[in-house]
This record gives C-alpha cells, structure tokens and sequence, in this order.
C-alpha cells in the first residue's frame, strides 16, 4: 500500500465525516473542501498536471461558492443525528468492503483506496441526501456522494485523462455553485434558515411567479 | 471544429446571461441573442468532424447536429413564449447551458465522460426553480431536482466505469452486467422523473413555468438517454445474457410510466401536470427501447427521442399560451378555449397529431416498432394501446374546448387570439413598440405555439432526414490519437463505442 495514497485517503474520509456531522455550515463547508481537493489525488498513477489542476480549481471554486452562502455565525446546518462516532464506524465499515472488493468481480486498473474511500463517501453520504432536510446538508450530501462515485470511478477504471478531469471539475463546480446559490435563496426567504418548506408529501405552495398570468 | 464553436458560444452567452440576472433585461436580451446564435451555430455545424482531447474524441454526427439545431430552435420559441407569458426567469441562460451540455454528451466518445457532462447539465436546471428574488419554495423544489440529477448521476457513473475495462474474467457476469445495466436505465428514469421516481418531477411542474419543463425534463434527460442506448447496446446487448429480471423492472417501469402517466394527465386538473405527465408517458417509450435490450431498438429509440423533444416542447407552448389568453390553466374553467382562440386550437391539433400520430409517420412507427422490440403476444397490445393514452387527455381538452363555458373566463382582452397593431407613434416608439407588445402577448405565444406545432408535425414524420441521421451510429473515433479520424457507417457490434473489446465480449459469450 503507498502510505501518500493512504494518508490521502485517510484526510479525504475525515474530512467527509467532518462535513456530514458538523452542524456549523462553515464547519462542514470546510471538511467538504479537503475532501474535494484530496479526492482527485487518490490515483495511480497522479492524474495529467492539466486535469488535476483542473480539478483542484473545480474543488476550490465549489468550496468557496458554498463558503459564501455559509456567510454569518447563524448559518447553521442539520449535522449528523447520531454523532460524529457512529459516521465514523459506518465509513470505516464501508472502506473495509470497498477495500476488500476491490475491481468488484473483475481486475481493476486503479487504486484499491480510491475505492475504499468512494464507498465510505457514498456511506456517509446516505443518510443527508435520503433524511436531509435542509439545503445545505442535502448539497453537502450530494457533493460527498457524486464525490464518492468518482472515486470508484478511479478505482475501477484508473486515472482518467485530461479530459474527463476538466470535465469532473466542471461537475463539481457546477453542483457547488447550485447548492450554494439554492442557500442563499432559502436563507433570504424568512428566518429559518436554510430548512425546507414543509411539505407533507402533497404538492408544494406554489412559487409567486410561476404563472404570473394567474395574478390579479 | 464547429462543435467546439457551438459549445463555446452556448456556455459563453449562458454566463453572461447570469452574471446579468440581476439586471433582469439585459439578462434577457443576452440569453436570446445567444440562442439565436446557438441556433446558426447548430444549422452551420460540420456532421463529420472529430477531435481527440487526451484519450477521449469528440466526433459530431448528422443526429448530433439535428438534435441541436431542433433543440436550439424549441429552446428560442419556448424562451419567446415565456416572456410573453410574463416569466422572469433565468429560462434562456439555462436552456443555452442545457444545449452546450446536451452537444457534449452527445459527441464524447467516451460514456464515462458523457454522463459526467449530462449531469452536470442537469444541475443547470435548478436556476429556473428560483424567482429573482429568492424563494424557500423554490430553492426546496430545486434541491429535491438536484438530488435526483445527481442520485442518478453517480448511479451512471459508477455502472459505466464498472464496465468500461476488460471484465473476461469476471465470475458471475449475469448478476453484474445485470445491476450496471439496471443502474444505468434507472438513471435514465430518474431523470426523466419515470414513475415511480415521478415525485421530484410532478413538484417541478408546481414551481416551474411550464414553457421550462421540457428544458428540465426532456432536453437535459434525453441526450443521456441517448448515450445509454449506445452503452446499453455496445456492452450489454452483445452478451445475450439471460438479464430476465432486472429486464423485467425496466420494463416495468417503462409500461407504468406509459399507462399511469396517461391515467395520471387524464385526471389533472392544471394543464402544466397534464404537460408534466405527459412527458413522462413519453419518456415510458424511450424506456421501451433501453428494455428492449437490442440493437434494432437504436434508431428508432433515435427517432421517438428527436419527436418527443418537439412535440413536448410545443404542447408546453400551448399550455403557456392558454395562461396568456384566458388568465389560468385550470381545465374545467377553460370552456371554449378552442374556439375564442383559433390559433391556439390549431396549435394544440398540430400537437396531437405529433404526439398520438398515425401509421407512416415515421414517430408512429418508431414507437411501435420498440413496443414489439420490447415486449411480446398480449402485452405487446396492451401497452400499444396504453402509447394511445394521449388520445384520452387530448380528447379531454378538445372538449371542453368546444363546449361552451359555465362561467364568465374571457380572453385577456377581447379578440385577443388576433394581432393588434397600433398606428404606429413616431413621437413615442419605445411606447408604441412596448404598448404594441404587451397587447398581442396572447397573439405571440399562440403563433410560437403553433409554429412549434408545425416543427413537430413535420419531425414526427420524419424530416430533415431525421430516421436516417438516427440509424447513424454514436460518436467513434476510428483510431484513438488519429486526428483525422472518421465515423464508421458498419453497423457490427464491434464498432460501437463505449464497449470493453471484442476480447472480452468473445470471453463473455462463450462462457
């Protein structure tokens, strides 16, 4: 094992787990970022200098994007229901059989940690995006599990070329920027922060100008 | 290379366009001057051109350049209708950045690489759930879009890098190839909010003009859809493995989408979740084809995906144009509308017949040629009667259209179905111009209604060479770092791309 890649590794899971439990937004905006800079560099070989520059820029502007809509000391986020410990043992689990399952059937042309570390994100990962219900913590969530995706992407079928890397940061950036825009509209909108309407699973109080033919 | 000036120009015009949202005008302005742009970009662009970046090519093709050149033409007539519904939204920006996406997905060679770019192509959606203003329900609405574009995202991500290697001594491939290509078409589901997966997308047509619902739900989906096909039928199909029962819930899927959307547009009492529905009855066909699990079902899947894009975008313009002239789009309260506006009744046959056809209409054909494709003996009946579920809602409409109405709705204004034209004041013009405007918003939506109409009549019947453009095959350069590289027209199985070798498929089969 290249003990780089497993420290790598290691800062990436942490800093996932960071961002899932934290419940300060800038907290989690802050471990969501070392886990976006570190993914890229969990590859072997280390990605083209152009792709990964890209992709440490994708990180960096998504981050930063997202560091913007945390603006003020109220911004707070869901965090984890079950503390940092448990994320903790879930992400370890799911490293180990992402470790142990590595090519999943097959011979795989990358690193066996970028897999493991893919499946502890996508983990990690389960339960913002499936009980998330607030903005910020539900775009946390899905940046961990496109993130983690990725990974297993690289693990599976190695580094990706120049191209692919430009186009994941793309991805990235674009995802970071949606979320953190969507923030900001919630947080503008009254004083519960970056909650979600309350929906009881009928339809949704309709936007103000949707059908602006509709208005008196 | 003139793909490369298309999605320059398209990512280019779509952030200026936001960088500007705050001055609602010229954000406007610059999103449709930059989808008529698109739209020459697309007509001038080069079917037979390739450039390798790295290890991945992007090659354009005469269905890559017909898709866009429809796209950027709905998109530019769905934007027009929108304004002159009132809409202030960022529907042009996002549509440009939907197209710019779409003509990537389309021309990488590379399936891993496109489905990175089709979601992220996805994410740009989410722009047109927020007012101007901000909004909780907006953002609510959009994050839940997010969720879905990018659940499915990692679900197509993961399933094509999990493929995309030599898998000849991979153990119990029935059961592997299985949950990638179950992962891939239910990708393709999500995104086009397929039932069961239809929530976020039903939620979508609350908070959504309906002239951006087909940008969200048809534009961005299908060129995903596209690339499926092609990785469903270069590394799926040729292993005739016996895939039953995870066949069995694409199909599933695909036939409740086409009989339950119908039911579901039938009962709808707002004409945006009849657009809603009926979109995803459609997007039950493309389904169709992905379970069909064979490479016959490629041009015409090509075929339905070319009409679907029109037919849906001009019935989002009717519907538009409904909320313009009668002041709602509550369907029992719009007695008459067929006949205080003609236009629109014209708009809305031209729709109809689009989107239920009739045999030799090439639309027609391409659905029941992938209803036989997919399914066989009763059930092959059942569901081609369940593709004529449009006839239902359609019918529906057309009734109340012609009754006459229960309660006083009037057009907007009197005669409101017909142009207005002042005499025009050289005194004031911009007064004149914006007096002259607002008077025929009803007249404007209703005209662009129609025209889309009459786009989607003539693809459905298959101009512009669209069933030959879709028989083409997907994006392949012939030698990888071979500038000069040129698309096969062989349609064998070892030349698509997105396939693990011929080495590995010959492993496959005979074991």
């Amino acid at each position: 094992m290249n003990p780089a890649l497993a420290g790598v590794a290691l800062a990436v899971v942490l800093g996932a787990i960071f961002a899932g439990s934290a419940r300060s937004a800038r907290a989690a905006i802050l471990g969501l970022i070392v886990t976006m800079v570190g993914a890229p560099l969990l590859a072997d070989p280390v990605a083209h200098p152009f792709g990964l520059a890209a992709r440490l820029v994708g990180a960096i502007l998504a981050g930063y994007l997202l560091w913007v809509a945390g603006r003020g000391p109220d911004a707070r986020t869901g965090g984890s229901h079950v503390g940092w410990p448990t994320d903790a043992f879930v992400a370890a689990a799911a490293a180990v059989v992402g470790y142990g399952s590595h090519g999943l059937g097959a011979p795989a042309t990358g690193p066996a940690l970028a897999q493991a570390t893919g499946f502890a994100l996508a983990a990690l990962a389960v339960v913002p995006v499936v009980m998330g219900r607030d903005i910020m913590r539900i775009g946390i969530g899905l940046s961990l599990l496109l993130g983690g995706a990725l990974l297993v992407r690289t693990g599976l079928g190695g580094t990706p070329d120049a191209l692919e890397e430009v186009l994941t940061a793309g991805l990235m950036a674009t995802l970071g920027g949606a979320v953190a825009i969507m923030a900001v509209a919630a947080r503008n909108d009254g004083t519960a922060g970056y909650d979600l309407v309350s929906s009881s699973g009928r339809r949704s109080r309709r936007a103000l100008d949707a059908r602006p033919s509709e208005r008196p | 290379m003139s793909l490369v000036v298309f999605v320059v120009v398209a990512f280019a015009f779509a952030g200026v366009a936001l960088a500007l949202r705050s001055h609602e005008r010229a954000s406007f302005l610059v999103g449709m001057v930059g989808l008529l742009v698109v739209v020459v970009s697309a007509v001038a662009m080069d079917p037979a051109q390739s450039v390798v970046i790295g290890g991945t090519g992007l090659v354009t093709s005469a269905y890559l350049r017909l898709f866009l050149v429809l796209g950027s033409l709905v998109g530019l007539g769905l934007a027009i209708a929108g304004v002159a519904a009132g809409i202030r939204r960022d529907a042009p920006a996002v549509t440009l950045a939907t197209l710019g996406a779409a003509a990537l997905t389309l021309a990488l060679t590379d399936a891993r690489s496109a489905v990175i770019v089709a979601t992220a192509g996805g994410l740009f959606g989410v722009l047109v759930t927020l007012v101007p203003s901000g909004g909780r329900v907006g953002a609510t609405v959009g994050i839940r879009e997010a969720r879905a574009v990018v659940v499915a995202g990692a679900m197509a991500i993961a399933a094509t890098a999990w493929m995309g290697r030599d898998l000849g001594q991979l153990p119990a491939q029935p059961v592997v190839f299985g949950l990638a290509y179950l992962a891939v078409a239910l990708a393709v589901a999500i995104r086009f909010g397929a039932i069961p997966f239809h929530l976020w997308a039903a939620r979508l047509a609350d908070a959504v003009p309906e002239t951006a619902l087909p940008i969200l739900t048809v534009l961005g989906p299908a060129s995903l859809a596209v690339v499926a096909l092609a990785w469903t039928d270069a590394s799926i199909a040729p292993l005739s493995l016996d895939l039953g029962a995870v066949r069995t819930v694409v199909l599933a899927v695909a036939v409740a989408s086409i009989v339950l959307a119908g039911l579901a547009a039938l009962v709808q009492d707002d004409i945006e979740h009849v657009v809603g529905y009926s979109i995803v009855g459609d997007a039950g066909v493309v389904l169709l084809a992905l379970a069909a699990l064979d490479p016959e079902a490629w041009a015409p899947a090509r075929t339905w995906i070319l009409a679907f894009v029109v037919t849906r975008s001009a019935f989002a313009a009717w519907a538009a144009g409904i909320r313009v002239a009668f002041w709602t789009g509550r369907i029992p309260d719009l007695g008459g509308w067929a006949i205080r506006s003609p236009v629109l009744g014209i708009a809305f046959a031209l729709v109809a017949v689009a989107g239920v056809g009739f045999p030799g209409l090439a639309a027609f054909d391409a659905r029941a040629q992938l209803v036989d494709l997919a399914l066989d003996g009763p059930f092959a009946a059942i569901v081609t009667l369940g593709t004529l579920a449009p006839l239902l809602y359609y019918g529906r409409l057309l009734v109340i259209g012609l009754s006459r109405s229960d309660r006083a709705v009037r057009p907007a204004a009197a005669g409101a179905w017909k142009p207005r034209i002042l005499r025009p004041d050289m005194t004031a013009p911009r007064a004149w111009l914006r007096t002259t405007w607002n008077d025929n918003r009803a007249f404007s939506t209703a005209v662009v209604a129609a025209m889309l109409g009459v786009l989607a009549v003539t693809t459905a019947a298959g101009a512009f060479d669209g069933p030959a453009a879709a028989a083409g095959l997907p994006p392949r350069v012939e030698a990888p770092g071979d500038p000069a590289a040129t698309l096969s027209q062989t349609p064998d199985a070892a030349d698509w791309p997105y396939s693990f070798g011929a080495s590995t498929q010959r492993s496959i089969s005979r074991s």
